[in-house]
């Protein structure tokens, strides 16, 4: 009896030391968050006096009108919202059926493992000159275009890495079965695999959403006035004080920027353990 | 009476076609004034206060003129690179374009002068009232205008009255210095009066507060705390060999000082840019700070100072020398409008560049404290509506104008924004501790000459004469005897 | 037998053709060029065209003191990161997977921070550790533990230390993913038998857990070492390569050469004297875990 309670007290205290600790990571990696949008709704009263006004008693959507008014601030987060919508769209076209093609054929064998990791460690700057001139040469440094088109290849890589390992969980035999039935192999890639990798295919598409969404070094440089994007505005605000002057604008800004990554994090909890194990492990 | 009527009604005929005939001539001569109604010109500036200061003038110039202004920010650092990519494939999507005079040389190809269109359009520019050291430096290159100013930046001091005021921080001072607490006229006096006033209340409070402000991010911000000194002992960028000077008496002895002075200002200062000090001076929590002269307006607007009518305001502290105070107000460059080459509505930008650099448009401009624009027009620093906006704003005014006589410019040959990265990127390492002042300005001699060998030492050395004979004329030359005064 | 093949070799390309004249005419080509610049003296300001150097740019970079310290400074911000990154991820990973319920929920949450953008994260720290409004400065104010106003940037020990903090904040998360599937991928069966064995909790973890998570740890290190060796936006929006130049990493000293020094000929080259280093990095790393697991088994 006495060795039982206590072996369930150490339980016991064992799971509130566990809950603790936990709790102790989401104050710490949550607490941000709170910060930033309860400061872009405080007034001036709030953010410049001692002690501290931690939450208004009087919010105020002032710098978001400000933001959206003054600011071009609907302009820019539609703009990203286009370019990672369709980034996306085309990175999962692209990507899926070259992934495919490595999975299935042993297309370009080690080799292209290989030039991802080349590619992953490469700086952005080295491409950013090389690629401004081109785009320039073509005519697509305004427009959603290049920059979709700029992420798209960019992302792909990652892309291919993490469906193949999607792919190749697909048990051969659904598929032979469907070619033996007569499917070509699109068909059968169409029909028979790509409803299977489904959580797959999720989780690719919302890293390539907010990959592209969070992207900003080539934003800068290839978007015009009229398709800047959010992280590009956000980003605007390093000089001229943000945590001064301009701290109502500048925590808007971010908080709007970081609106899709609520929303991707909680779509993918559902894929995300089991895709990233299944793509990181075996890839 | 019948006669009568019909000469009323002849007379009434003959005022009703007479003033037709003035109306269709007013509305012939009112569509003449706007010839580019309905043009757009597209504008390119480098921060978000920029394009709020266009948005104080945009109306107005709509009215005037029926053009319509586009205005898009680039931030920061990607904006030289930017707009020096669209211009090297020869195109711009802008038309007028804001500049830092620092690029002058990188830019000026770009450009179009601007005397043709003076004359084409009788543009009026006032150019006589803008000072002649400013000119040079700001908009003109090998003798050519190619641009009007939009932002005058050169520094001033900014002091607290109750920090020099209060008898008994005078008696205290007095005691330990042995002379007169007043605003600082040396660099001596300045580096006392900074270590006096370090850790105490001497704003009659129990804070711990600083001894003085300044910003010194490498970034280019430590480079103009430096050149203030470098020059009021003696210093000269190059020889008339292009061997850099830096690493003279006069160098060290102003980044030396700077390194013994450094724990009286507050601790982040070395990644200080340039709001940070001003806010503590407003703030009064640092008694005085030499910086530029769009501090006055945040000095003065009541939304956020605490000492709009216990500010001081004089020109920044210099060198005695033979019973004269020598002084060096560095000129950082500041903000210039030009007309890129490559636009469409050549025309209209010149128009756009009248208005927005006229007397009274650019003065709203300057006078707004969130533009962050500093005057530049002798009208802006007589200007009775300026020197009325807040107490001490005649004073603040004077000391610019003064100060215009004594500026120095930044290094204006090409790869000039270079050179000075790498001595302010030097002159931080020593002030970080982590070299002694005569390493690092050694090792800035030795990036020196490594970017005039990559740029051309012939071609270097003939742009450097032209401009060490324009300083020498407002009375900058190489003088290392003045470091042992 | 022979057919089969050969249609298959024509259906492989026939897949990945289009992404492959993507990435040829996106990257490669791009890359091709940005190579060949290394030979050039290309500089913005001065504008095309340029000329042929050889090798002018490479041996000059011999002699570049900001860049072999920004070596320095990079290995300063990578290896402390990373070390916490593991602790802390394997910490919170290993609390989640003894807790019932709610796993799938509190793992989205604390994903969160590792879905916001390098740029956003740097902003809402940048305001967080502001000087005087600071969130942060405000509360230890609050609290009596701050008495004068503290910049967290304000030496390079300092600044090392911020930056840490807030990659380590930004990061982990990827972290606490990785070893989390990890984790849930060990049998419960082999935990059985060593309480059957009498194993306590310490000796289940170093005995069980830790080597059958190895090599989840090291792909997953790896991954963030390469990653950071790019470390960027955070520098660039927190403190600019300060204070005096302690801050400046590998990617941003290079970003400086070509963004603030116009000088793309030898931006690019530093570039790709950068992959080369990161792929040295790499081998190294692969040597030295390949040869601790060798010891182990």
């Amino acid at each position: 009896m006495n060795t039982f309670s206590k072996y369930k007290l150490q339980r016991q205290i064992g799971m509130v030391l566990t809950y603790a600790g936990i709790g102790v990571a989401l104050i710490f990696f949550l607490f941000p968050f709170v910060w930033i949008l309860t400061t872009s709704l405080k007034g001036n009263e709030d953010y410049f006096t001692f002690p501290p006004v931690w939450i208004p008693m009087e919010p105020s959507l002032v710098h978001y009108y400000r933001l959206f008014t003054h600011g071009n601030g609907w302009l820019y987060f539609k703009n990203s919202l286009a370019i990672s919508s369709l980034s996306m769209l085309a990175a999962l076209l692209f990507s899926v059926p070259t992934a495919y093609s490595i999975a299935r054929f042993r297309f370009g064998g080690s080799l292209f493992s290989n030039f991802l990791l080349l590619l992953r460690t490469m700086p952005a700057i080295a491409l950013v000159i090389p690629i401004y001139v081109l785009y320039s040469k073509l005519g697509m440094t305004n427009n959603y275009f290049g920059l979709i088109l700029l992420y798209t290849v960019f992302y792909i890589p990652f892309a291919v890495w993490l469906m193949i390992g999607f792919i190749r969980d697909v048990p051969k035999e659904i598929e032979e079965a469907a070619l033996i039935d007569g499917c070509s192999r699109l068909q059968a890639l169409l029909r028979v695999v790509i409803p299977i990798i489904v959580p797959g295919l999720a989780v690719v598409a919302l890293f390539a959403f907010i990959t592209t969404w969070n992207e900003f070094l080539f934003a800068v440089i290839l978007t015009g006035s009229e398709t800047k994007t959010m992280m590009v505005l956000v980003a605007s605000y390093t000089s001229g004080s943000p945590t001064d002057t301009f701290y109502g604008e500048a925590s808007a800004s971010v908080v709007l920027g970081i609106i899709p990554a609520f929303f991707v994090a909680f779509a993918l909890q559902r894929y995300l353990v089991k895709g990233l194990a299944l793509g990181a492990v075996k890839g | 009476m019948s006669i009568a009527r019909h000469q009323i009604i002849r007379l009434g005929v003959f005022v009703m076609a007479l003033s037709m005939l003035m109306g269709n001539m007013a509305t012939q001569h009112g569509e003449a004034a706007k010839p580019y109604e309905g043009t757009t010109v597209k504008v390119i500036v480098n921060a978000e206060f920029v394009k709020y200061a266009m948005t104080l003038i945009e109306k107005e110039l709509f009215d005037k003129h029926g053009i319509k202004l586009e205005v898009e920010v680039i931030p920061g650092e990607a904006f030289v690179t930017k707009t020096l990519l669209e211009f090297t494939s020869g195109r711009s999507p802008w038309d007028l374009i804001m500049f830092t005079p620092t690029y002058m040389a990188d830019y000026f190809r770009h450009f179009e002068p601007l005397e043709p269109f003076i004359k084409k359009l009788n543009l009026r520019l006032d150019l006589d009232d803008i000072a002649k050291e400013y000119q040079i430096s700001n908009m003109y290159w090998g003798g050519t205008l190619y641009a009007m100013p939009l932002d005058g930046d050169i520094h001033t001091m900014f002091y607290n009255k109750v920090a020099f005021e209060r008898p008994e921080n005078k008696q205290k001072f007095k005691e330990k210095y042995g002379y007169d607490l007043a605003p600082p006229q040396t660099w001596k006096q300045w580096d006392d009066q900074a270590a006096f006033f370090t850790g105490w209340g001497w704003d009659g409070s129990d804070h711990k507060l600083f001894g003085a402000g300044a910003s010194y991010k490498e970034n280019n911000f430590s480079f103009n705390w430096w050149r203030q000194r470098f020059f009021v002992y003696g210093g000269q960028y190059f020889d008339e060999n292009m061997k850099p000077l830096l690493n003279t008496k006069p160098g060290i002895r102003a980044l030396q000082e700077m390194v013994d002075t450094i724990q009286y200002y507050p601790p982040g200062v070395l990644l200080f840019e340039a709001e940070e000090p001003k806010t503590m001076l407003i703030k009064g929590e640092v008694p005085m700070l030499v910086s530029w002269t769009s501090t006055g307006k945040r000095v003065g607007d009541p939304n956020q100072s605490l000492i709009v009518d216990k500010a001081g305001f004089g020109m920044l502290p210099g060198h005695q020398v033979d019973g004269k105070i020598i002084r060096a107000s560095p000129n950082t460059g500041g903000r210039s409008w030009a007309i890129s080459k490559y636009s469409k509505v050549k025309d209209a930008t010149a128009v756009v560049l009248e208005f927005v650099s006229s007397p009274e448009q650019s003065l709203k401009i300057v006078m707004d404290p969130k533009t962050i624009m500093d005057p530049w027009r002798n009208s802006h620093f007589t200007s009775e509506q300026f020197r009325s906006a807040f107490p001490g704003a005649g004073e603040y005014l004077d000391s610019i104008k003064e100060s215009f006589g004594q500026t120095v410019p930044g290094v204006l040959i090409p790869g000039g924004s270079e050179y000075q990265l790498r001595i302010a990127e030097m002159v931080s390492r020593a002030l970080q501790k982590s070299m002694t002042p005569k390493e690092a300005l050694d090792q800035a001699v030795e990036e020196w000459d490594k970017i005039t060998k990559r740029r051309g030492l012939k071609k270097q050395q003939e742009l450097w004469l032209q401009q060490m004979a324009a300083m020498k004329e407002t009375g900058v030359t190489f003088r290392p005897e003045l470091a042992d005064k | 037998m022979l057919k089969k093949t050969l249609s298959s070799r024509r259906e492989a390309y026939f897949f990945a053709s289009p992404a492959l004249f993507l990435i040829v005419a996106f990257v490669i080509f791009p890359l091709m060029y940005s190579f060949y610049l290394t030979f050039q003296n290309y500089d913005l300001a001065i504008g095309p065209p340029s000329e042929f150097v050889g090798l002018e740019n490479y041996t000059e970079m011999l002699d570049d003191k900001r860049f072999w310290r920004s070596w320095i400074n990079t290995f300063t911000i990578i290896f402390p990161s990373i070390t916490l990154q593991l602790l802390l991820g394997l910490g919170i990973a290993l609390l989640l997977n003894r807790i019932p319920r709610g796993k799938t929920f509190i793992t989205s949450l604390l994903i969160i921070p590792a879905m916001v953008s390098p740029a956003s994260a740097a902003m809402v720290w940048r305001m967080l550790f502001g000087v005087k409004y600071g969130g942060i400065n405000n509360a230890l104010m609050q609290v009596g533990l701050l008495d004068v106003y503290f910049d967290w940037f304000a030496t390079p020990a300092r600044a090392i230390m911020s930056i840490v903090m807030v990659e380590v904040w930004h990061n982990t998360s990827f972290m606490m993913i990785v070893l989390l599937a990890g984790l849930q991928s060990i049998p419960q069966d082999l935990y059985e038998a060593g309480e059957v064995d009498g194993a306590s909790t310490w000796q289940k973890f170093w005995y069980i857990t830790l080597p059958l998570l190895k090599f989840t740890m090291i792909v997953a290190l790896l991954i963030r070492m390469i990653d950071l060796t790019k470390i960027f936006g955070l520098i660039y929006l927190l403190t600019f390569g300060g204070p005096a130049g302690s801050t400046q990493t590998v990617a941003f000293s290079t970003y400086l050469s070509g963004f603030q020094d116009f000088r793309i000929s030898y931006a690019s080259a530093l570039s790709y004297v950068i992959v080369v280093g990161v792929f040295i990095l790499t081998l190294i790393f692969q040597k030295v875990s390949r040869f601790r697991e060798g010891e182990e088994t």
